[in-house]
């Protein structure tokens, strides 16, 4: 493990207050600052190795809260990711997250794996499938994958409607691809709308974040390498994400990793400047989006969820929903709290997750909306999952909703 | 290690779930915000004053050193176990036992957040006014135990001021109460005030009564820069001198403002050699009476730009340029100094001329940063601790700034504490007499020097 990123915690503390989980456990070894002491420990050898250290390491929603606070700028999101890739190898990893790693990949092993498991969900008796919970949320309440993967659906390239602005790249993440279609033909929708060419580059993959936080270095760099060669357009107007973590890793782990592995960082770093959000290429773009009063008023009001690696990477679209015209959005009061999902955490960690989960639906619920907006695949299958039928709540992607209120 | 037998009766009480001494956990309970560290055998969660008394009462018969924690920002090593045994930490003790603004009080347990509270009081139109840095993780009782302030004391007062009772856990787990409810309330030696500041030396707060205040009306905030350190400082003396108490003034020189603008550009005078941030609240119609006296007052002292927020957005973005200096000065070396001499505010000028002169005299970078109107000076001295020569210039750069200090009837803390970073230099400010009465009252209530012990009593 290197040694060259000199930890310039200076113990303020001042983590602790942004660190959902700190905030929870209300113990210090569930802080970024503990984390940062027992990464030095281990360093220095003044403590051992150990699955108990891989645990306290691995109790984060990596939501890189802690590092966008931090006073004297230590990186807490790569010192975290380069100890979990550690402590993966020192201690391996559980078989269900060493598969996700292996899975995500190679395109083609995920694409089989969707298969099966669609089989496996159509023959597995209903009864089964409600008693079964992955991490604590039912079953039954993740969400039915795709019929096909949504890139395979749609052209590689898609003309704007109207007169052309200008061309921009989509890069969809596994979410939108096997899981969400429907958020993938919204922002087409949106895009195509406002003028804009999408191109979609076939030899896109996964973002390699499950990866990173997992230890399939090797891996990471694969699907990293590929990526950035099927990105690197100089007449673009922006590369899209519709997912905020995707974001994060093309904008700040792509530059970060090339230059890690020593690799000339000029290309990711040029892609990095391009990315950005959906939502927020969208409320630049706002004037040129036109809202049809009626279907607003009849989709009723809406409240938001912030993704963690959207406000501490991005823009939350909170200030677009506040911006349109008709739109009834009511603010929850912890809308930028953290929903415990954070990747794989809600499944490892499933006492935490839930009690953040649960507050999060008591403020939502409290809005009294029934349209709960987040950008997050992962935020989203974590709360809806916990949703029930008497919470009369659905949950979409921002995008998604626009695109049922624009005017044809 | 704590011997099994005292580990068992422990976690009799607490449970296992809130005893921990594994060492992975127990490197965490053995920092806060200084420099040093040191590992305790064992950290415990109490919920209860009552199983606080049943801890020390075990503590007690066994002499094992004890010492509290909050949320572990004291700057001073304060919750350092630094004798091991037991680090108590109060961070899940944390309800808000009753907010009660008709009669101006609240009764917190020690692990509640201060901006906790601050949210708990504003929809009913309160505060509480001690705001030190870490106001949104650090705990009242660690703000009890190290005596709190912030910018806004300057008017307001600090932690002691509005404290008006609290229960504490002796060494012996018995359990006493002193002050009440009442603002007024002269009964016997004004004991809630000796704990404050005492470092957990003494006894273990478990429920904290405050005095709130009303949230003023208004506020009223102005930026202005000099062209000389020297008029700065005496603008700020002259402005305290004539009458006026504004909120806070926070000074900052030269370095302190191009240091904050190489980080991020917030469009400060690059050029000036001080500038004050200047705050006052209350009537609508004071304030804006006061505004006009400040910035009278700062123009006879040469100011050059006085730029007035208009509008919240305003506001913040002054203060924004004041709350980033210290993570500016954290990230120009690996390790920072902050340290925290108090002066009466007419010697503010003289001893800003000190702190620059002896830091000069011993090559160390310095910022000067203060709450200036209460004479709190921050200097800010980035630095490498493993450069050794360089941080023996460091260390006899701060004695020297003790020293002149003590000088001018100023004092060593001012709202950081001794803790482990200045208990050597306590002869500075108190004499052999002064230091064996504090003696005698660590003696008299914990014989057996078992809360934490290697501090300055």
């Amino acid at each position: 493990m290197s040694d060259t990123t000199v930890s310039k915690c200076g113990k303020c503390g001042l983590c602790l207050a942004v660190c959902p989980v700190h905030r929870l456990l209300m113990e210090e070894q569930a802080s970024p600052r503990a984390r940062i002491q027992l990464i030095e420990n281990y360093k220095r050898k003044k403590l051992p190795s150990s699955p108990y250290l891989k645990e306290l390491i691995n109790k984060c929603l990596m939501c890189g809260s802690c590092a966008a606070n931090c006073p004297s700028g230590v990186d807490h999101y790569s010192q975290f990711m380069e100890m979990r890739q550690q402590m993966a190898k020192e201690h391996g990893d559980r078989l269900e997250i060493k598969s996700l790693v292996y899975l995500l990949a190679k395109e083609q092993r995920l694409r089989l794996a969707v298969g099966m498991a669609k089989l496996g969900r159509s023959i597995v008796p209903e009864v089964f499938q409600k008693k079964y919970r992955l991490g604590n949320i039912p079953i039954q309440n993740f969400p039915q994958l795709n019929k096909k993967p949504f890139r395979s659906t749609i052209p590689e390239e898609i003309p704007a409607k109207g007169k052309e602005r200008g061309i921009v790249l989509y890069f969809t993440g596994c979410a939108t691809n096997y899981i969400y279609d429907e958020t993938g033909h919204a922002t087409l929708e949106l895009l195509t709308t406002m003028g804009y060419r999408v191109r979609i580059p076939r030899q896109q993959t996964c973002c390699s974040i499950p990866m990173l936080y997992h230890g399939g270095i090797e891996e990471a760099r694969k699907n990293i390498e590929q990526n950035l060669q099927c990105f690197d357009e100089d007449d673009v107007a922006a590369i899209i994400v519709d997912c905020p973590t995707c974001g994060s890793a093309l904008k700040k782990e792509f530059p970060s990793m090339m230059k890690k592995w020593d690799k000339d960082s000029g290309p990711a770093e040029a892609i990095g400047a391009k990315v950005t959000d959906l939502m927020s290429f969208v409320y630049d773009r706002r004037d040129s989006l036109r809202i049809d009063e009626q279907k607003a008023a009849a989709t009723g009001p809406v409240t938001y969820h912030a993704p963690c690696h959207l406000k501490n990477c991005f823009v939350p679209a909170d200030r677009l929903l506040r911006d349109l015209p008709f739109v009834d959005f009511i603010e929850a009061e912890d809308a930028l709290d953290c929903c415990g999902g954070g990747g794989t955490f809600f499944y490892e960690y499933p006492e935490i997750s839930t009690q953040m989960a649960s507050k999060k639906i008591a403020g939502a619920k409290k809005t009294g909306a029934n349209l709960w907006l987040t950008d997050c695949p992962v935020c989203r299958i974590n709360l809806s999952g916990r949703l029930t039928a008497e919470d009369n709540i659905d949950m979409l992607h921002p995008a998604r909703y626009l695109a049922l209120i624009l005017k044809q | 290690m704590l011997s099994p037998v005292i580990k068992a009766e422990l976690i009799k009480i607490v449970t296992k779930d809130r005893y921990l001494d594994r060492p992975e956990e127990l490197a965490c309970y053995s920092y806060d915000s200084f420099l040093e560290e040191s590992l305790p055998d064992a950290a415990i969660f109490p919920l209860t004053s009552r199983e606080v008394s049943d801890i020390l009462k075990i503590a007690s018969n066994n002499q094992v050193p004890v010492t509290a924690r909050g949320a572990g920002t004291s700057v001073c090593g304060a919750p350092i176990p630094i004798r091991h045994g037991i680090v108590l930490c109060f961070s899940k003790m944390n309800r808000i036992i009753e907010a009660n603004t008709r009669d101006r009080y609240a009764i917190v347990e020690p692990g509640v957040i201060n901006g906790d509270l601050q949210k708990a009081l504003a929809p009913f139109g309160f505060f509480y006014p001690p705001d030190p840095g870490s106001i949104n993780i650090s705990t009242i009782g660690g703000n009890v135990a190290l005596n709190a302030g912030g910018p806004r004391c300057l008017k307001y007062g600090v932690t002691v001021d509005y404290v008006l009772g609290m229960q504490v856990v002796l060494a012996s787990g018995k359990i006493v109460r002193f002050g009440s409810r009442n603002i007024k309330d002269v009964t016997g030696y004004k004991l809630s005030a000796l704990f404050c500041g005492s470092e957990g030396t003494l006894g273990l707060v478990t429920e904290i009564i405050l005095r709130v205040v009303p949230l003023p009306e208004a506020t009223r905030t102005v930026m202005v820069t000099f062209n000389d350190l020297d008029n700065t400082a005496e603008a700020v003396a002259d402005i305290i001198g004539s009458g006026i108490l504004p909120v806070a003034m926070e000074l900052m020189d030269r370095m302190t403002i191009n240091a904050i603008e190489d980080a991020g550009r917030l469009g400060l005078a690059r050029d000036a050699e001080g500038s004050l941030l200047i705050e006052v609240d209350g009537v609508r119609e004071a304030c804006e009476r006061e505004m006009v006296r400040i910035i009278e007052k700062v123009k006879q002292h040469g100011a050059v730009t006085v730029q007035e927020a208009q509008t919240p957005a305003d506001r913040d973005k002054l203060w924004a340029a004041r709350r980033q200096a210290y993570g500016v000065f954290a990230k120009i070396a690996p390790d920072i100094v902050s340290e925290d001499v108090t002066v009466p505010v007419s010697k503010v000028p003289e001893m800003i001329r000190r702190i620059r002169e002896i830091c000069n005299r011993n090559a160390i970078k310095v910022g000067v940063l203060a709450h200036a109107g209460d004479g709190n000076m921050h200097p800010l001295i980035p630095a490498d601790r493993n450069n050794r020569e360089e941080w023996a210039r460091v260390i006899k750069a701060c004695g020297e700034i003790f020293e002149a200090a003590a000088a001018l009837h100023g004092t060593l803390s001012g709202e950081h504490g001794i803790g482990l970073a200045k208990a050597a230099y306590l002869p500075l400010v108190m004499d052999e007499d002064s230091r064996e009465f504090l003696t005698v009252i660590k003696r008299a209530v914990d014989p057996d020097n078992i809360l934490n012990p290697g501090k300055f009593a």
